[in-house]
């Protein structure tokens, strides 16, 4: 299902961005006209959904969500509803419900880590009784991605016990009254926390989308492989749609090149499908309101939990320092250092104990040699340059003195069939130990730092399972890959290869060495993997 | 299971066999299961076999509860998502019987259901829910009584509003109320409808103990009358650890005289997904990744042994020698009630998942 729906948005994206690209569509074109997904919702929803107003259709137009939940209703109304829609229509009506009947960027952020599927992030705390009401089967940025009315909260209620009566069975809802409570309290509480008409919507809903296009700088960083920075190239293709090429290398100068096709929901929600190293990636990505900067998260299409943070900037405008690479210099090295940032010009100075000289002006920024003296004092660093300065983005160390596994709890799952694995990425960021003027120690973030990993069981009965050696493989790029799914004659019972693991890192230095460790559950499968977990 | 347990399992399964024959004259115990995609079994223990395997009509891969009719010769199955129920004739395997519970418009499923003593009306519990054009509306579920008789269509012939969440539907052996359980025990007049004693389950007013929670998965309650199923709450008090410990306990529910009683067996013990009772009410036997001796005069594990995987269901047979480990997968396995050893494990033709059927036991001449 999950891949389905995925893959619904993801063939849209193409097939409407080339469609849209070759008869060069613009928005002045089509202004007069009705919008093509209105259009089509006309022919294909009308006939259940009766359009009570020009435009305004019974149930669609009394509720507002992200792309992807669109996509996950209308997958529905295919599924169990018998709709038949092809790509390009399907495409047309989520973007023009984004676009009518979306979330303004306030809306959209708190769920945000969703729609990123971000991994092993705790869910979202509602008010009350929300998350042993609402958040047992999925999370509750699903609800938080939505604005409805009560009467709207109360249907969608309806249509949960009605599709799956035994909820109330289960273990959660059967120790309380929960049709009750649903059915009677929530519809306002949810109506009142998440509704339909609010002041957000109102400013964002008709404000002229900014458009993407132009020169931009980029940088990130792929747990797993560290910080990336370059530039992209955003063309417009027709109103709403992008194409992208990316130039972009890891700090090592491996390159990371890539390019996608997108379409931007509701004037700030980028969704891309395209290439990043050579590996098919799904783009989310969040425009900011002057369409300036643009950040999110790239994932690979078959392992979401696979991905890297992107932040972007305009070439031109103000000078301003984005990134500094790496993000913590050693004392007693000498080394190549990139500012990502734009119009740095002047003179460069990283502070006190740094000597510097700039090797080369880039599109992206400056390419440095920066020498560090062995006795400089650890801390962060004010990096100036010309006129521009920022404070939190340098550091200098003498040693690391602690490591901190992220994430500190992570989830992997078992594959098996069709089903891929869900992995787990770790890495190890170190901090050093620096005495404040109150006489109270801090910590300096010095970044992602190279470390071996292993793992050890969780506890003895994870020992005596056995589960280091069975429920799968950590690589020295702190990617844990889990074993087959399914019962495994090896082990006792003939166990799925689930296990309670500590994932170890460990950072040598001069010093000796510094050990940091987070918990890793291996599990069973999940068999359904839809866009909004 | 494996082939190499099955050569030793029909040996063990004839003598086993011999002796029940001996000291049961009146007649022997059959084991009435299901399995997806729509197949009912009726499985001789004495002969560890199979003896008829039937297709269920319009199943739609989907079986779970069996009721069978207190004379043994129909089983009743509910099928295709819980929306219909299959009465099947275990002689011939023609269906006897068909209520199909939704209607356009209206989706309505079966969550518990049961046989009055007379064989002559089924109890069914019904979740209901409106299908509107463009949005679904539920609507206060209802017990629905049918007449066994009314043959391939059948309709209720009378239906009365019902609590949410129940959980099973017990029929009382004088024929005149049934249970209905969770989460309160719930007594209804079988003519009227009329409520005549609720008692607290979830909320059960023992002192140091939390509420309790229940999982209903099994509705058997042959050949005692006597329904029993495991309790999961926490208990608190001077002496133990703060927040509590779990505890498990054994309901029992006499259909006969209506007495509810609470037993605690455990502490810490390992799940139990069902329980059943032994016909001189001296054990009781549970399953789940294990299988569990309790000791019904002074409520505690006396043994528990592994079991090849885990089992959903247990049954018991009629002269208490033997339990029929059922539920998930394809095998029922027979154990020694006396040594908890394994004596067998019968394989369904086709090895279709058991999942949450409920296997019953029938007599047979
Ligand atoms: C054959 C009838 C039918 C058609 C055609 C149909 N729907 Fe639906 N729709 C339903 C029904 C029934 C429900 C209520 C049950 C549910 O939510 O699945 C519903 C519910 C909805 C809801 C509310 C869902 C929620 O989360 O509460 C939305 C929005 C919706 N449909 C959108 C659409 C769109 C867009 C189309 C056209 C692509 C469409 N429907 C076509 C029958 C239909
Ligand atoms: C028994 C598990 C379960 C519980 C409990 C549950 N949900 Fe859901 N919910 C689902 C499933 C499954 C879907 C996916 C429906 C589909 O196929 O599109 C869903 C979908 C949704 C959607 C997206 C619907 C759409 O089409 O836009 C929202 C919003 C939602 N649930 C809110 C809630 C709220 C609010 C509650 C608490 C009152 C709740 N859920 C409780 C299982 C659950």
């Amino acid at each position: 299902m999950a891949r389905k729906v995925s893959s619904i948005m993801a063939r849209g994206t193409l097939v409407v961005a080339l469609a849209g690209g070759a008869l060069g569509i613009g928005r002045g074109a089509l202004a007069a006209q009705v919008p093509t997904g209105l259009a089509e919702i006309r022919t294909h929803c009308a006939e259940c959904h009766r359009e009570v107003s020009p435009g305004h259709f019974d149930r669609i137009s009394e509720e507002r969500k992200t792309p992807e939940g669109w996509a996950m209703t209308i997958f529905r109304m295919r599924q169990v509803h018998g709709v038949q829609l092809t790509p390009q229509a399907e495409a047309a009506i989520i973007q023009y419900l984004s676009d009518v009947q979306g979330l303004a960027p306030a809306e959209v952020r708190a769920g945000r880590y969703a729609l990123e599927r971000r991994p092993n992030v705790p869910d979202l705390k509602l008010p009350d009784n929300l998350n042993v009401m609402c958040g047992r089967c999925h999370s509750v940025a699903r609800i938080v991605l939505q604005r409805r009315t009560p009467a709207e909260w109360l249907k969608l209620i309806n249509f949960h016990v009605g599709e799956w009566p035994y909820l109330e069975y289960q273990d959660g809802s059967r120790d309380i009254a929960w049709w009750r409570i649903a059915s009677k309290q929530l519809p306002a509480k949810l109506g009142r926390l998440f509704p339909l008409r609010s002041a957000a919507w109102r400013a964002w809903q008709h404000r002229p989308h900014a458009s993407l296009a132009g020169q931009w700088i980029v940088h990130g960083e792929t747990p797993g492989h560290g910080a990336y920075y370059g530039t992209a190239l955003i063309r417009r293709t027709a109103a709403d749609r992008y194409g992208a090429h990316y130039q972009l290398r890891y700090a090592d100068g491996a390159r990371f090149d890539g390019a996608s096709d997108a379409i931007v929901y509701t004037g700030f929600q980028w969704r891309g499908t395209g290439t990043l190293g050579g590996q098919s990636v799904h783009e989310v990505y969040f425009a900011s309101a002057d369409g300036a900067r643009i950040r999110g998260r790239w994932f690979l299409i078959k392992h979401a939990e696979i991905g890297g943070n992107w932040a972007a900037a305009r070439a031109t405008g103000r000078a301003e320092v984005m990134a500094v690479i790496p993000s913590a210099l050693r004392a007693g090295t000498t080394q190549r250092v990139v500012v990502v940032g734009r119009a740095l010009v002047g003179r460069v100075n990283l502070g006190p104990g740094t000597q510097t000289t700039v090797a080369a002006h880039k599109p992206y920024g400056l390419i440095l040699k920066v020498s560090v003296a062995a006795q400089a004092t650890p801390g962060y660093r004010t990096v100036r340059i010309g006129g521009v300065s920022t404070h939190d983005l340098l550091a200098v160390y003498q040693h690391v003195d602690r490591l901190q596994v992220q994430p500190a709890f992570a989830i992997a799952r078992l594959g098996g069939g069709t089903l891929a694995a869900v992995d787990a990425q770790f890495q190890a960021i170190g901090y050093t130990e620096v005495a404040g003027a109150n006489g109270k120690t801090t910590a300096v973030r010095l970044g992602a730092m190279p470390v071996t990993w292993s793992v050890v069981p969780f506890d003895a009965a994870a020992a005596q399972r056995g589960d280091a050696r069975f429920a799968g493989t950590l690589g020295q790029d702190g990617l844990f890959v889990p074993s087959g799914g399914g019962p495994d004659p090896r082990r006792e019972f003939s166990d799925n290869n689930t296990g309670d693991l500590f994932v170890v890192a460990t950072h040598k230095s001069g010093r000796g060495s510094v050990v940091g460790k987070a918990r890793l559950v291996v599990t069973v499968q999940r068999w359904i993997n839809p866009p909004i977990y | 299971m494996s082939a190499k347990l099955l050569v030793p399992a029909i040996f063990a399964g004839l003598l086993a066999g011999c002796s029940a024959f001996g000291t049961h004259p009146a007649g022997h115990d059959f084991i009435v299961t299901a399995a997806k995609p729509g197949q009912l079994f009726v499985v001789d223990p004495r002969k560890m076999k199979v003896v008829s395997d039937f297709a269920i009509p319009g199943a739609h891969d989907s079986v779970s509860t069996i009721v069978t009719s207190p004379d043994g010769t129909i089983a009743y199955v509910l099928v295709n998502r819980a929306r219909s129920i299959a009465g099947i004739n275990l002689r011939t395997g023609k269906q006897v019987f068909r209520a199909n519970l939704s209607a356009p418009g209206e989706r309505v499923q079966c969550m518990a259901f049961d046989v009055t003593p007379d064989g002559k009306t089924l109890i069914v519990y019904e979740y209901r829910t409106h299908l509107g054009i463009d949005s679904y509306t539920v609507e206060t579920p209802q017990f629905a009584l049918f007449s066994t008789a009314a043959g391939a269509y059948a309709m209720p012939e009378r239906t009365f509003p019902a609590p949410r969440r129940i959980q099973a539907v017990l029929a009382r052996k004088d024929g005149r109320s049934f249970y209905a359980l969770w989460p309160d025990v719930y007594e209804f007049d079988l003519r009227t409808g009329q409520l005549l004693g609720k008692r607290g389950l979830l909320h059960w007013g023992r002192a140091d103990h939390s509420s309790a929670d229940l999982s209903i998965n099994s509705p058997a309650s042959e050949p005692t009358g006597v329904f029993v199923a495991p309790l999961y709450s926490t208990l608190t008090g001077s002496g133990l650890p703060t927040g509590g410990v779990s505890a498990t306990s054994l309901m029992t529910l006499n259909l006969h005289t209506g007495k509810l009683a609470y037993h605690d067996i455990s502490r810490t013990a390992p799940p139990i997904f069902a329980t059943i009772l032994s016909p001189n009410h001296r054990w009781a036997f549970g399953v789940f990744d294990a299988l569990f001796k309790i000791d019904a005069r002074h409520w505690r594990i006396v043994k528990q042994v592994p079991v090849p995987h885990s089992f959903y269901m247990v049954d018991i047979s009629s002269n208490g020698k033997e339990v029929y480990l059922g539920g998930n997968m394809c095998d029922i396995a027979v154990y020694d009630t006396s040594s908890l050893r394994q004596r067998g494990d019968i394989r369904l033709p086709g090895c279709g998942d058991q999942a949450l059927v409920t296997p019953r036991i029938i007599e047979r001449r």
